[in-house]
């Protein structure tokens, strides 16, 4: 009967140890999200004004404080990736943003989460310290996300009004990964087809 | 007192050679290899490889077997990198596809040569089962999670190999109704060992 009970405690510490999970690799993080107004007539439009500066949305500005931007040169690469879509779907891009049919703004922001394991009430007082942990475990992740809207204004307008939204996001790896965002930009338009003026 | 314990052994002894001699009350441990069906054949068209059952027999005559049902079946797929759209949204990305089902039923079993080592059997379960569908896309997942009222058909054998065990291989198909997730079904072989006392 003993035996019995090793067999049972076998198959079930067999069982524990196989939940699923692959390896993962930051790239396979990566979401790209895109929504269009479906009753806006892309078709009928043709030309689209674009900031040369990326914001980097970093929380709110004061009132005289200017914002930050992405860096040189992740800023004219991304912006330049954007353009060639654009001009890939028809669209003509124009200085003038009051005489163009829309405005693309595009923004960045990064943001981190700590997650703590377990033992964190060690920092308050050695004497909560439990058997041999003397320092609270945690992991911690940041995600980094990129936003294109496509901004409809003018006359017919009461106010700016969002007819594309796209968005990119997924774990940073620590270091500025161009090709993932080049690409996820690529794929944002990809999956936008209704966007083509041709 | 040496006499008392020696009976008491004796006692245990007799209780387990007699074990499977007849249908007679035993639990069993198995592994599970299950295969979705329908919408969940659809969601995860991987078979699964994770998977235990636990099943309790008592005997209420030398043929019929009453009891419960319990099993945790994992089935997971990692879809490649594609496009999903829902109306005029569109989302791209890998996805990783996980749901677990844990039925918990009350079975009945009828047994055939019951006074054989190899002892076929059919027997059906009626009871819950708890599904819990969890689709993830970058560091987002979205999860559902109902209880549904769950049916399992069941064919398999007996193997009598030693004193108060025996060698327990079924065939299983588990359907789940009702809830938001629909009718989720899925078949299931499992094989271990049942244990008598």
């Amino acid at each position: 009967m003993k035996k019995n009970i090793f067999y049972l405690i076998g198959i079930i510490l067999l069982m524990v140890s196989c939940y699923p999970d692959d390896t993962m690799y930051y790239e396979d993080t990566d979401l790209v999200y895109t929504n269009y107004t479906e009753t806006f007539d892309f078709a009928g439009k043709g030309t689209y004004a674009m900031p040369d500066k990326i914001v980097k949305v970093t929380g709110e500005l004061a009132e005289g404080q200017t914002p930050e931007y992405v860096q040189e040169p992740y800023n004219t690469q991304i912006l330049d990736k954007i353009e060639s879509n654009m001009t890939a779907l028809g669209w003509t891009k124009v200085n003038d943003a009051e005489a163009a049919d829309l405005a693309l703004m595009p923004a960045v922001w990064t943001n981190t989460t700590v997650v703590y394991w377990y033992d964190y009430w060690c920092w308050y007082d050695y004497y909560y310290c439990g058997w041999g942990y003397y320092y609270p475990y945690y992991t911690s992740y940041t995600t980094g996300t990129m936003v294109m809207f496509l901004v409809a204004s003018g006359d017919e307008y009461i106010e700016p009004f969002n007819v594309w939204s796209a968005a990119i996001n997924g774990l940073l790896s620590g270091s500025y990964d161009l090709t993932r965002v080049t690409q996820a930009i690529d794929q944002a338009f990809k999956q936008s087809p209704y966007l083509d003026t041709k | 007192m040496k006499k008392i314990i020696a009976l008491l052994i004796f006692c245990s002894f007799m209780s387990m050679t007699s074990v499977f001699s007849q249908a007679e009350n035993h639990i069993s441990i198995q592994y599970d290899m299950s295969f979705g069906t329908g919408d969940l054949g659809d969601y995860i068209s991987a078979g699964s490889f994770r998977g235990a059952s636990v099943q309790y027999r008592n005997a209420v005559t030398d043929n019929v077997l009453v009891g419960i049902d319990a099993a945790w079946n994992v089935f997971y797929e990692k879809r490649d990198y594609d496009s999903y759209t829902y109306g005029t949204m569109t989302l791209s990305g890998v996805q990783y596809r996980y749901q677990n089902q844990v039925p918990l039923l009350v079975a009945a079993d009828y047994m055939f040569r019951s006074d054989k080592d190899f002892k076929p059997y059919i027997g059906l379960g009626i009871g819950t089962m708890y599904s819990e569908r969890n689709t993830q896309m970058g560091i987002w997942y979205v999860e559902e999670n109902p209880w549904q009222f769950a049916m399992k058909p069941e064919v398999g054998f007996l193997y009598n190999f030693s004193f108060g065990s025996a060698l327990k291989l079924g065939i299983k198909y588990y359907t789940g109704f009702g809830g938001d997730l629909g009718t989720q079904g899925y078949f299931t072989i499992s094989t271990g060992f049942a244990f008598g006392f």
